[in-house]
């Protein structure tokens, strides 16, 4: 049986303004699976040599979870690959809910998008049709906005629209794209959108999506959404991600005013669950994803606002506007998350801007009153301002809006020191110097400093033994990126990941069942190899090298100063170590490349 | 013994802390026991129902840096906490 989803390929090209419709063959499919795997073999086919992120060439490619629009839970999801402004180098996201769904829905698999289109443009794809639509009165919309102007326009409530807002139109190399109220943050992809003129993708399909054996995905999925509503993600559906926030402020490893403590006396203000706990002055909303039992979304408003206003709670936006800014006001860290999302901007990474540019502040680099209010740890006045400057590019908002890395370069002098990011993309809020599993997978991430493509902290501790030999640690690494290859190829939620009892064989046969395609556990493991393996080689045509598998020099020199991991810092040869038993290991699988 | 909750342990006991009845040193499994009982409500969704383990990701760390080894036995000064992290998604 041949491949029983949706398999067509859209190609556009926004110069030109052609489109080609094209059906991918079941090698394809068998190969690369879907989501990331799909969307890396489409970058690798595209992208043979260096390339300007903001010229025409760099393609940005959709590709749909293979499981979108079937009864697999926690999977309307979809990859958003390109290469990254903000690094140089490839650059693959996922977002989800009903977009994902109808992409399959409008008979597509990926859709890659060129070229740079003569003016503001929204691409508008219905069912098998394809039109280029004059954008110039969204200019200057948020992707809420664009959204409901699109809908009024085509008196159409079910379209479903992914668009950029400001940060976008105005090239900060951390814009995100969004849709369905849920972003495709990290690494820029919004800011591609800009050069391209592309302000949105409109789409409408109402077809059906093929399932191989519906009666057995039924019954497999029915099981994952039993569990899905079982104590596996019960600390997703009553708390969210935030809860973390006091869980690593406990054991020492909640990064503090841009990685100079590792506790913030500040955090019990900003935890969100005590907006949770403080009924009277917070209301709690819930949200979550088309097709997902679990609905971790977690979003706080103050109960004299306007409920539309509520931002939503995650542990990483929370902690790059609070801990990582030392601002411990929770109403002021909210209004950040809220006006990222209104602009368009990656929290992370413009937390980390922020929070580099305090530092820069403190120690006489940049004028203290660049954005009005002082520019200090702690000032969560400045927030707003600095956040708005960035997203328009206006004074040393336009330096900060090429992330930390670019403006450590243009400040100049101990700049580079405060810059915390690998390979161009801003840390997330986990301490590497206390966790060395974790600090080696951000190291050798091929994205930056991404923490959803080699989650290994888990392994640091349950065994913090410093006498875990490098090889054991480095083989974590490897088996860490690898299965987040494979969760994003097919793309289920990670949220679900205790759900399965074993994973590569029950997911192996829910891709059989719902693709008609047979795999089984190592056939799926093989897959995501691959896909990590191109995922290196287009980073190494883009110019990457193996010395720039490393982390930020802070992280080396400068001992944790506080709490239970006082005086832990890496070590350089430490980490040389572990990088070498690294590419040892991936050699033996065929993927070495020298360490330097 | 003292010890802290975080998480979904401090969501279903309504605690920050807990004091349990113990006698020191205490092996795992009758740390178990002795928190399901203070906190019945840790039952199944932090405490697996036979008692015998933590319903993953849920964990105890000693003094909030590493989980006891196998058969390790520890004192309230270990500063003991049950605890989760989230992330991804």
């Amino acid at each position: 049986m041949g491949y029983a989803g949706p398999r067509d390929l859209l190609e556009i090209d926004l110069s030109a303004r052609t489109w080609r419709r094209s059906a991918l063959s079941d090698d394809v499919f068998a190969d690369a699976l879907g989501g990331v795997g799909l969307a890396v073999r489409l970058i690798d086919e595209r992208v043979r040599g260096p390339l300007d992120p903001l010229g025409p060439a760099n393609p940005i490619v959709f590709a749909a979870g293979p499981f979108a629009s079937t009864p697999v839970p926690a999977a309307n999801k979809h990859a958003l690959a390109t290469i990254s402004p903000l690094t140089g180098l490839l650059n693959e996201g996922l977002s989800s809910s009903h977009f994902s769904a109808v992409l399959r829905r409008c008979g597509l698999a990926a859709l890659v998008v060129t070229g740079v289109a003569e003016t503001w443009t929204t691409i508008a794809i219905d069912g098998d049709e394809v039109r280029f639509e004059d954008a110039s009165a969204l200019q200057g919309q948020s992707a809420r906005e664009t959204t409901k102007s699109l809908r009024d326009a085509y008196g159409d409530r079910s379209l479903r629209v992914c668009a950029i807002g400001v940060a976008g139109e105005r090239g900060v190399r951390y814009a995100a794209v969004e849709n369905d109220g849920r972003q495709a943050g990290r690494g820029g992809t919004g800011a591609v959108f800009g050069a391209k003129k592309l302000k949105a993708v409109a789409l409408r399909g109402r077809g059906e999506v093929g399932i191989a054996d519906p009666k057995r995905t039924a019954a497999m999925a029915a099981t994952l959404k039993a569990r899905a509503l079982g104590p596996k993600t019960a600390k997703y559906r009553v708390l969210g991600t935030s809860a973390n926030l006091r869980v690593l402020q406990r054991m020492g490893q909640l990064p503090t005013r841009n990685f100079t403590a590792a506790q913030f006396e500040g955090a019990e203000n900003v935890t969100p669950e005590r907006a949770r706990e403080s009924k009277d002055s917070y209301v709690e909303l819930r949200a979550g994803c088309a097709g997902c039992p679990v609905q971790c979304e977690h979003l706080y408003v103050r109960r004299d606002r306007d409920r539309r206003s509520a931002a939503a709670s995650e542990y990483e936006s929370v902690w790059a506007f609070g801990p990582n800014c030392g601002i411990d006001d929770l109403d002021a860290v909210l209004d950040a998350i809220g006006r990222c999302d209104e602009l368009g901007l990656d929290t992370i990474s413009t937390g980390s801007a922020i929070a580099f540019a305090m530092e820069c502040g403190e120690h006489g680099l940049v004028p203290s009153d660049a954005f009005g209010p002082a520019l200090r740890f702690g000032n969560g006045a400045v927030l707003l301002p600095a956040i708005d400057a960035i997203a328009t590019r206006r004074g040393l908002g336009d330096v900060l809006a090429d992330g930390v890395r670019a403006a450590a370069q243009r400040i100049g002098g101990e700049a580079e020191r405060f810059a915390m990011h690998c390979k161009g993309l801003e840390l997330p809020g986990y301490e590497p110097r206390a966790l060395p599993t974790y600090a080696l997978g951000l190291a050798t991430c091929t994205r930056g400093a991404c923490h959803n493509r080699s989650a290994t902290y888990d392994k640091d501790l349950r065994d913090p033994s410093d006498d875990r030999a490098d090889g054991v640690r480095a083989q974590d690494a490897i088996e860490a990126e690898d299965r987040a290859v494979a969760w994003d190829s097919l793309v289920l939620c990670k949220f679900v990941r205790d759900c399965f009892e074993d994973f590569d064989v029950e997911a192996a046969a829910l891709w059989s069942a719902v693709s008609g395609i047979e795999l089984d556990g190592a056939g799926l493991r093989a897959a995501a190899q691959r896909t990590w393996e191109r995922k290196r080689a287009i980073n190494a045509r883009l110019g990457w090298t193996p010395v720039d598998d490393t982390l930020p020099p802070r992280l080396f020199a400068e001992p944790i100063g506080d709490g239970p991991n006082r005086g832990k810092r890496v070590e350089p040869e430490r980490l040389r170590s572990l990088r070498a038993e690294y590419e040892t290991l991936r050699a033996s699988a065929g993927t070495a490349l020298s360490v330097g | 013994m003292k010890v802290e909750l975080f998480g979904m342990a401090r969501a279903l006991g309504g605690v920050a802390h807990v004091e349990l009845a113990l006698d020191e040193p205490v092996a795992l499994h009758d740390f178990l026991r002795a928190l399901a009982e203070a906190l019945p409500a840790l039952v199944p969704d932090v405490i697996e129902p036979s008692l015998d383990a933590f319903v993953e990701p849920n964990l105890l760390l000693l003094d909030g840096r590493r989980a006891p080894q196998a058969g390790e036995s520890f004192v309230e000064a270990d500063r003991p906490c049950v605890l989760f992290l989230a992330s991804g998604g």
